[in-house]
């Protein structure tokens, strides 16, 4: 009778995985759809809203400048947040270790508002015109905090004994870290480094303080949205769910396969 | 020193005090100048719009929690006692809703709650209804109803984890010694679980009275929220940097208050 007891538990994952997954299934499925208002019964399948979408003059440097924003946030956030997790457990005593990683969480915790706001104020007072470089600034520091936190839970498992190890050997410490350290936390900083990227992709609101007139995918949709109905936005975040998806479950892959 | 320590330092510590520094600024058009005045905050809490405001703010947010919370809960609940051995995959299904797109989820709402979306047009296509059901548009329901969507994955995470840390054997126990299932869970669950309670209720407290976009797509006229506010004094016609900065530093505060009073309010309610 085990399975009777877990009947009512199971239905309700089923109807909150639904009421998390609805909207995600209305856009994909309305992109494919003749009828331009979403609304029952369907009528007709069709590409025309991609087609449509990816006439949009704006389209093209939207994606050019998001791909660029990505790129910068995986390297950056990737190295710098992996490099200060690498710091954090070498700490010995573990109030200051604990204290550090708090206060880099921080930039999770406070509203993206705030912080989108804050960047703005900071680059006018030092005259720095709104545009991508600002944007880019903005999305290295958010995505910091989500590196920072994978890192450090992959390094508390490290076995620094390895370390020690080749320095007795005579390795140098660059030599170590080429040949023992790199190829060992690769794997984790690669993933945290597609998170990043995928958080950068999807990011809107500190965007949209610091980046002036220019254009990202987020910005254009928002655009879009802001004028009304039209099935073009479910074309655009269709085939930004795909990428955003890919690129979350190969971080996840990536560094299970280290845990091991 | 570190490169990221440095980044930190200028790039978020930095401008929060430049924005704290620039709330006791004036503006004249749309320059900015220097002062050490009270007149920005003088404003906020002498206006009986911002009031209303804040007060709708603390109101959506408050029902925003007090929906996630406990539903979060609930499922870590499963996941940790019934289903204990899916409980890491059925997480990562909830995590990934989080990387559909922040803006796609709340557009999709939309389309979903609208007087000619996909519920009103189901119920009247099933028969159900006549007229298509006005008030789940454009409201604060439709305000909660996304933001629950977009903040539920955010609070599974630290329940779930708390919850992995209580051993089945003190549930157990509890219930052995003649604990009802509502008092084991008031009494032994729940005190076990606080600093994951905590932080799920930080989430969707705190991000929900920040989100200006959610009120901007799905609210209307009716539910804009502070948020809103706030990002036209830095985006609009007629913006204003310093009040702007004043408001955000206003909330931030006033909802820091009202979380650490819910959370004096629960570990009261554990105690007797």
């Amino acid at each position: 009778m085990v399975a009777v007891r877990k009947i009512l538990p199971a239905a309700f994952i089923c109807v909150v995985l639904a009421y998390l997954y609805a909207p995600i299934a209305v856009i994909v499925i309305f992109s494919f759809t003749t009828s331009p208002r979403l609304s029952m019964p369907i009528e007709g399948l069709t590409l025309a809203w991609y087609a449509n979408a990816f006439a949009n003059p704006l389209i093209s440097t939207a994606l050019r400048n998001s791909l660029v924003l990505a790129v910068i946030s995986a390297v950056l956030a990737g190295t710098m947040g992996a490099a200060f997790a690498f710091w954090l457990v070498t700490i010995k005593r573990a109030r200051v270790r604990a204290t550090l990683l708090t206060a880099s969480l921080m930039p999770a915790i406070v509203p993206l508002l705030v912080i989108g706001i804050a960047l703005a104020v900071l680059f006018r007072g030092i005259g720095m015109q709104q545009g991508l470089l600002n944007a880019a600034i903005g999305h290295v520091l958010i995505s910091l905090p989500f590196v920072v936190l994978t890192m450090n839970a992959r390094l508390e498992s490290f076995d620094f004994s390895v370390l020690e190890a080749a320095r007795d050997l005579g390795a140098t410490p660059s030599r170590a870290f080429r040949d023992i350290t790199l190829p060992l936390i690769r794997p984790s900083v690669i993933g945290a480094a597609m998170l990043a990227a995928a958080l950068s992709l999807d990011e809107f609101v500190v965007t949209w303080f610091n980046v002036g007139n220019q254009q990202t995918v987020p910005v254009l949709v928002w655009g879009l949205m802001r004028r009304g109905i039209d099935p073009s936005i479910n074309a655009i975040a269709t085939v930004l769910l795909s990428v955003l998806v890919c690129l979350v479950v190969a971080s996840n892959i990536i560094n299970r396969k280290k845990a091991k | 020193m570190l490169p990221a320590g440095i980044f930190y330092v200028v790039f978020f510590a930095i401008p929060m005090l430049c924005l704290l520094g620039l709330s006791f600024w004036r503006a004249k058009g749309f320059e900015l100048i220097p002062d050490f005045t009270l007149e920005n905050y003088h404003k906020i809490f002498t206006s009986p719009l911002y009031r209303a405001l804040m007060l709708r703010t603390i109101g959506v947010a408050f029902a925003t929690a007090l929906i996630v919370v406990p539903i979060a809960f609930a499922i870590a609940y499963i996941m940790r006692f019934v289903f204990e051995r899916r409980g890491q995959l059925i997480l990562q299904i909830i995590l990934l809703s989080l990387f559909s797109g922040y803006l796609v989820r709340i557009y999709a709402w939309r389309t979903i709650l609208g007087k000619q979306g996909l519920l009103n047009s189901t119920l009247q296509w099933l028969g159900i209804i006549e007229e298509p059901l006005e008030f789940l548009i454009y409201s604060n329901i439709a305000v909660v109803i996304t933001l629950s969507g977009l903040l539920l994955p955010l609070a599974v995470l630290p329940l779930y984890s708390a919850m992995l840390n209580v051993s089945r054997d003190y549930i157990e126990a509890a219930r052995d010694l003649g604990a009802g299932k509502l008092h084991t869970l008031r009494t032994v669950l729940v005190p076990m679980v606080i600093p994951g309670l905590r932080t799920a209720f930080a989430f969707a407290f705190l991000l929900s009275a920040g989100d200006f976009v959610t009120p901007a797509l799905v609210g209307g006229s009716q539910s804009m929220l502070i948020g809103n506010i706030i990002a036209d004094q830095f985006r609009g016609i007629g913006s204003n940097w310093p009040l702007g900065a004043g408001m955000a530093f206003v909330v931030v505060a006033v909802m820091l208050l009202a979380y650490l009073s819910v959370m004096r309010l629960i570990r009261w309610a554990t105690r007797w």
